[in-house]
């Protein structure tokens, strides 16, 4: 396998850190991926349906080639890789040395569940006694203080929360594995010094905590301790503040001279509070309340017990870090105005409470009814900008995603009841700036029927006491109206993560003014610190796309600094396994049961069991084990299985899912493919609480182990050798995107070919200027070309076009025609398309009927060419989405409002004087740009939204051009006559559909390129070894153009930096006896990876687009086309073994 | 056209004023919050965020004909409620102001506050009975006491109202604060 030397740490596991950790495994890097949490996944794990797709998709992001390098199977349920450990439970404490060269230390909470014994039988859960508000389902349920964080992980893990547990050890005397354990024997090493001046404080508590089992000595004062202190090492001091003779801080200061490790809790009355927080200043851990009992005493002291004596702190050095720790919700209870009653009106949620109840994994089980009281729910409304867009909360910044959230509640809550729900979205601004956004938001209006109100609700009332909530509000035409809903839902906006400013602190990144990451200009993923990077929400709310470009943007710069501090992408010394041929072989399968102690032998015939699958078919050997899951279990397994000469494993054991990584390196260690190995679980039939009987156990067992024997035998012996790699890219289009995209391959060490159509690269950043945040694009341009023209790995082939290209994934040829009409043909192994994007052209509002009527990208060009003198203003008018969201061009153009706003207020700050009107639908100034929308309106542009339905009018007269706009807000016309009418026509596509025939992808209805998923591949096609990025995508500005070209360039690099890549064990194949090519299957593939090779007259599949889906084998009327592992006589003998058993 | 000339000979400070009142309200992103919580929006015949848009689009004719901004009773919920953190009520206080100045005032909306300033001036304090006498008599409508007969029962039972004599000709308890007030805003 693959092995690369440098490694990097990911601190986050939620989508972004698993996007960034997933990158920088396939390039080979060792990545640690650390989360505070119990679980993988992040926020994602409680919500099921994503927008525009209304379905999950999160598998999509493991990888495509090297497939079996990582676990293939749901992604919500857990993650192996085997160039990934996971840490959970884990946070980042400490940081020091440079970029390239970091040591971390990484402090890990004690588990007193032993993941590698627990079997997640639950048997824990039932017995123990605490109940509290379930974090999972956003406290709308219960759970134990042992429990499962995440219902569906796999393994899915029992925990201890050591905050509410009472350690009563119930659940250690249950569990059936031994897997909980406190510990209690390891309690009598830990020696605690109890010094107080008061005998009954100093007894009782030496009694209490000997009862628990610690060794526990006292003294009755300060010098007393101290000679104590110096005659014996103690692991924890409890230490009264006042005291005669030596005061508590004293004895402190001088028990720290002696021995500095020696923790120190401080035991304070009421009144000498602040004197024990002095104390924690020069050095005690913790102080402890007068009075006290034991009740609380004794846990807290365990639990500084588990703390001190069980957590692991683990150091570690790693090239770079990428900091992807998510985000916080804003409370809405939280700021103590609370205007919505959140927490004390009933029926008033978040919106992730709302997604917990529609969830088929929530408390309600999906039923749309009130956690509350149980009642139906039938009307909704949402509220959004709660905690957003709000001075008083301290948020002058949109949190970006609540309006699409908001609208695919509304539609779950139409899907789940049959459309029967009112749903109403109270909103300002509906920012549907993304891709497909504004069609997705019109079909909820108009086809689902979801009401959109332009109001802004300022708080929710009570019908009567608990009774359901009312909401006042004024329309747009300022009637007040009152609405009595079934439930409302709070679009709760964004705030930094918990603990953000120590993560700041600990590894240099500065904060924004609001507590997010603070990004470098142009860049979504550089902060501050060298060599730390950020990915997804921590620098600003981002939906899933945008969270996963930025994400791999961050392992691309990561990777980068790597590579260029030695790291680099060359493969380590490590010979590639040649596994023992078999193919000539009958199968013979080695069987491996795992006994589990002595369980088995209890609760199963096991003989019985045994003579069973020692008759069937193709069995050679059938051996029993103790417990295969520990080190010296799987020796002997090994040693077994070398002597008996098998050619194929099965083990039934416990959590199939935990042996991938082993079964790989078994397969090394006795040179046979782990393809032939499999795993079935034994263990769940035989779970406590089960209840059946030997027979019925011992049933399950023999049926699970003969559909095992049966799939194995029919396997495909035979090993894939890999395709071969051409490793130099091919980029189309020499913009910003294309040329960072080229710079991000050439980087890490492989030759790039860059066309560009024209005879210079820039594309439109040639005509940029300013930028809303006041940075310089023609700085920015000038650095990037200087960079692509100096780099040795870049070849330049400009006022050139692709004419022709064929090929796949590895190994494309392509022809590209120069401007003499001379032709080169180029081969490489992936393609980046980045031809860009125009603005758009337009007929209405008399554009081109007068001289002043000009578009943005004009004003700006004018500005700066001095065209348009600013002092000579006196009036401008604005309008927005020009011909743009609505048919046939309905998708907003995300970057017209900005550019509007960055216009305007460039015009202002030249002559204050000007009048300044911005006709607009909605203004899309998501994220941190909300704050130039204020501005703007602080420096008086005027702002008036207008209906698609009713358009501003343009009146051109000798020369003279208004505009008569309805406000919708006084309901008449207001006649704007201006020196200058300013067209926002927003973006259009380019040439796409050319390039889109010649490179075999697809383009959407709107004419950019179709990517392969919204959500989760934002970069790919659906065809491998193509990639796109910018505006030829969808609309961008320019950081986000960047953002993208390095996503792009990190996917490609995963296929270049190989010579040779295999798919995966599951790839399709044609048996060409049978084959009578119709070429059903070649439409079939959604991945392209079939095509008819006319010269052999065959039907080829290209093993590396193959994702092994099947719909060929599905589709083929002569069974020609077959799924390896997956072939009809195994599928057949596995149904076989499945009802032999049953009849 | 009268109320342009005496704009004008009344001098800078009134313009100062209403772009005062703009400069604070500029930052408006016409949500209607302050017209969703306002308890007199009911009875304007233009709601407050109207208000405010005829405002920043300068229509002060419109304003100041308008009784929008003199049914204010300072509850002060639509500056506690504007997300924005806009000083909405103190706006209302500036316009209330300009009226006064603008000679707007002879406006019935804004008979109430005159008489009731002008009680004050006498009394240094409220006499429920002639403010009430002598707003009714400044309104010339002869209908209008008579909606308020049930009320005036109702507070002269409770000995809430108490007929004096009013003192038209001695010089008001109040005088020298008003004069220094009417000195202070024409300066500013």
């Amino acid at each position: 396998m693959r092995k690369k030397i440098g490694s990097a740490l990911v601190v986050g596991a939620g989508i972004s850190g698993i996007r960034s950790a997933l990158d920088l495994a396939e390039l080979g890097y060792q990545v640690k991926l650390i989360d505070r949490a119990p679980n993988l996944g992040g926020t994602l794990t409680q919500l099921d349906y994503q927008f525009p797709s209304d379905h999950c998709g999160m598998c999509k992001m493991l990888p495509l080639v090297e497939r079996d390098s990582s676990s293939q199977y749901c992604l919500r349920k857990g993650l192996f890789h085997q160039n990934i450990e996971i840490m959970l439970n884990t946070e980042l404490v400490e940081m020091e040395g440079e970029p390239g060269k970091f040591e971390v230390t990484l402090r890990q909470r004690p588990a007193v569940v032993d993941p590698e014994l627990c079997i997640g039988c639950g048997e824990c859960s039932r017995v123990c006694p605490v109940e509290v508000a379930d974090e999972f389902n956003a406290g709308l349920a219960k759970r134990k203080a042992v429990y499962l964080p995440v219902p569906h992980n796999i393994p899915n893990n029992y925990v201890v929360d050591l905050d509410s547990c009472t350690m009563c050890g119930e659940c250690e005397k249950i569990c059936p594995t031994g897997a909980i354990d406190f510990r209690w024997e390891a309690r009598s090493q830990f020696k605690i010094l109890v010094v107080d001046d008061e005998l009954i404080v100093r007894d009782s508590l030496k009694d209490w905590l000997i009862e628990e089992g610690f060794d526990v000595d006292t003294a009755e004062s300060g010098p007393a301790a101290l000679e104590k202190i110096a005659k014996q090492p103690y692991h924890l001091m409890l230490l009264d503040i006042k005291m005669p003779e030596m005061d508590g801080v004293e004895v402190l200061q001088r028990a720290k001279d002696m021995r500095p490790e020696l923790p120190v809790v401080m035991m304070t009355a009421y009144a000498t509070v602040e004197t024990a927080v002095e104390a924690m200043k020069i050095g005690a851990l913790d102080y402890l309340m007068k009075p006290f009992d034991p009740d609380t005493l004794v846990p807290l002291v365990v639990k500084l017990y588990e703390n001190l004596e069980r957590a692991g702190e683990l150091k570690m050095e790693v090239g770079a870090v990428i900091l992807a720790a998510g985000f916080g919700s804003f409370d809405p209870a939280g700021n103590g105005l609370n205007t919505y009653g959140y927490g004390e009106i009933p029926n008033v949620v978040t919106s992730i409470e709302f997604e917990r109840i529609v969830s088929a994994s929530g408390p309600s089980q999906g039923k749309l009814v009130r956690p509350s009281d149980g009642k139906e729910i039938r009307k909704i409304a949402w509220l959004q900008c709660v905690g957003s867009r709000d001075m008083h909360a301290d948020a002058d910044y949109c949190s970006s995603i609540c309006c699409m959230f908001s609208v695919k509640e509304a539609l779950l809550a139409k899907e789940r009841s049959n459309g029967q729900v009112e749903a109403a979205i109270f909103y300002m601004d509906m920012r549907t700036f993304g891709k497909d956004f504004q069609r997705y938001r019109d079909e909820a209006e108009k086809t689902y029927g979801v009401r959109f109100q332009r109001s802004r609700v300022h708080s929710v009332e009570q019908k009567e006491l608990g009774g359901d909530p009312r909401i006042v509000y004024t329309d747009i035409t300022g009637t007040g109206r009152e609405e009595i809903f079934d439930l409302v839902v709070l679009a709760a906006g964004q705030r930094p993560p918990a603990g953000s400013d120590v993560l700041a602190e600990t590894t240099g990144v500065e904060l924004n003014q609001w507590g997010f990451c603070q990004l470098k200009p142009f860049s979504l993923s550089l902060t501050s610190q060298d060599g730390v990077y950020v990915a997804g929400s921590f620098s600003g709310l981002r939906d899933i796309s945008e969270s996963v470009i930025q994400a791999s943007s961050a392992s691309l710069r990561a990777s980068g600094l790597i590579h260029s501090k030695g790291g680099g992408l060359a493969e380590a010394s490590e010979s590639k396994v040649a596994f023992r041929d078999v193919s000539r072989e009958p199968p013979q399968v080695m069987v491996a049961l795992c006994t589990c102690g002595d369980t088995f032998t209890q609760a199963v015939q096991i003989k019985e069991v045994e003579s069973f699958v020692s008759n069937l078919d193709s069995v050679s050997h059938v051996h029993r084990f103790g417990s295969i899951c520990t080190q010296e279990g799987w020796n002997q397994l090994e040693q077994a299985m070398e002597a008996s000469g098998a050619n194929r494993l099965l083990i039934g054991s416990c959590m199939p899912y935990l042996y991938t990584r082993k079964l790989r390196d078994l397969g090394a260690n006795i040179g046979l493919n782990p393809a032939l190995m499999e795993v079935v679980d034994i263990r769940s039939s035989v779970f406590p609480g089960n209840n059946s009987s030997q027979e019925q156990a011992s049933r399950e067992i023999r049926l699970a182990l003969s559909m095992g024997v049966g799939k194995l035998k029919g396997m495909d012996p035979s090993v894939s050798t890999g395709t071969p790699i051409a490793q130099k890219g091919l980029v189309v289009g020499g913009g910003i995107a294309g040329m960072t995209s080229a710079l991000g391959i050439a980087e890490h060490g492989f030759e790039v070919f860059l066309v560009e159509k024209t005879e210079e690269l820039g594309g439109n950043l040639r005509h940029l200027y300013r930028t809303l945040e006041g940075n310089s694009p023609q700085e920015l341009l000038e650095q990037t070309i200087s960079k692509v023209q100096r780099h040795p790995n870049i070849h330049l082939h400009m006022n050139s076009r692709v004419l022709h290209s064929h090929g796949r994934v590895g190994r494309f040829i392509t022809t590209i025609e120069k401007e003499d009409g001379s032709g080169e043909t180029l081969e490489h192994g992936v393609t980046i398309l980045a031809t860009g994007g125009k603005e758009a052209t337009t007929e209405s509002y008399g554009y081109g009927q007068s001289d002043i009527i000009v578009t943005q990208h004009q004003l700006e060009e004018q500005l700066h060419s001095g065209q348009i003198d600013p002092a000579e203003l006196g009036v401008v008018a604005m309008i927005q989405c020009v011909d743009s969201r609505e048919e046939p061009r309905n998708y907003c153009s995300r970057i017209c409002c900005s550019s509007a706003l960055k216009n305007a207020l460039y015009l202002k700050e030249q002559n204050p004087e000007i009048d300044i009107y911005i006709l607009y639908r909605d203004i899309m100034a998501y994220g941190f740009l909300e704050t130039y929308y204020t501005q703007a309106r602080q420096a008086g542009v005027i702002f008036i939204q207008y209906d698609v339905d009713d358009k501003p009018k343009v009146n051109i007269e000798n020369g003279r051009v208004s505009a008569a706009v309805t406000d919708p807000i006084l309901g008449r016309e207001v006649v704007v006559e201006t020196d200058l009418l300013v067209l926002s026509t927003g973006i259009a596509p380019e040439g796409q559909g050319k390039l889109a025939e010649i490179f075999g992808v697809e383009t959407n209805q709107d004419g950019f390129f179709q990517e392969a998923e919204y959500k989760w591949r934002p970069v790919d096609f659906l065809r491998e070894g193509v990639f796109t990025c910018g505006m030829s995508h969808s609309p961008r500005n320019i950081t986000e153009s960047i953002a993208m070209a390095e996503a792009t360039a990190q996917r490609a690099l995963r296929i270049l930096a190989s010579e040779r890549l295999t798919a995966g064990s599951t790839v399709a194949e044609v048996r060409y006896s049978l084959c009578s090519l119709c070429e059903k299957c070649i439409e079939a593939c959604p991945y392209g990876a079939r095509w008819r090779d006319e010269d052999e007259e065959k039907i080829m599949v290209d093993e590396l687009s193959c994702q092994g889906c099947g719909s060929c084998a599905a589709v083929c009327p002569n069974s020609a086309s077959v799924l390896r592992g997956y072939r009809d006589q195994q599928i057949f003998s596995v149904i076989d073994a499945a009802l032999e058993e049953i009849f | 056209m009268s109320e342009e000339t005496r704009e004008l000979s009344e001098g800078h400070a009134e313009e100062d004023l209403m772009a005062a009142i703009r400069e604070n309200i500029k930052a408006c992103m016409q949500c209607g919050t302050c017209t969703g919580s306002c308890g007199s929006a009911y009875a304007m015949d233009f709601t407050p965020r109207q208000m405010w848009r005829m405002v920043q689009l300068g229509m002060v004719d419109e304003i100041f004909n308008s009784r929008t901004f003199s049914l204010c009773s300072s509850c002060y919920y639509c500056t506690l409620r504007c997300p924005r953190g806009l000083p909405l009520t103190e706006s209302i206080h500036g316009l209330k102001q300009l009226a006064v100045a603008k000679g707007v005032a002879e406006k019935k909306g804004a008979r109430f506050y005159q008489t009731f300033l002008d009680t004050v001036r006498r009394y240094g304090r409220v006499r429920e009975m002639e403010l009430m006498a002598r707003y009714f008599i400044a309104m010339k409508s002869p209908v209008l006491p008579l909606s308020f007969t049930p009320l005036g029962m109702k507070l002269m039972m409770k000995g809430k109202v108490s007929p004096e004599m009013p003192q038209f000709f001695r010089p008001g308890k109040l005088d020298g604060i008003f004069r220094k007030v009417k000195e202070l805003e024409a300066r500013s």
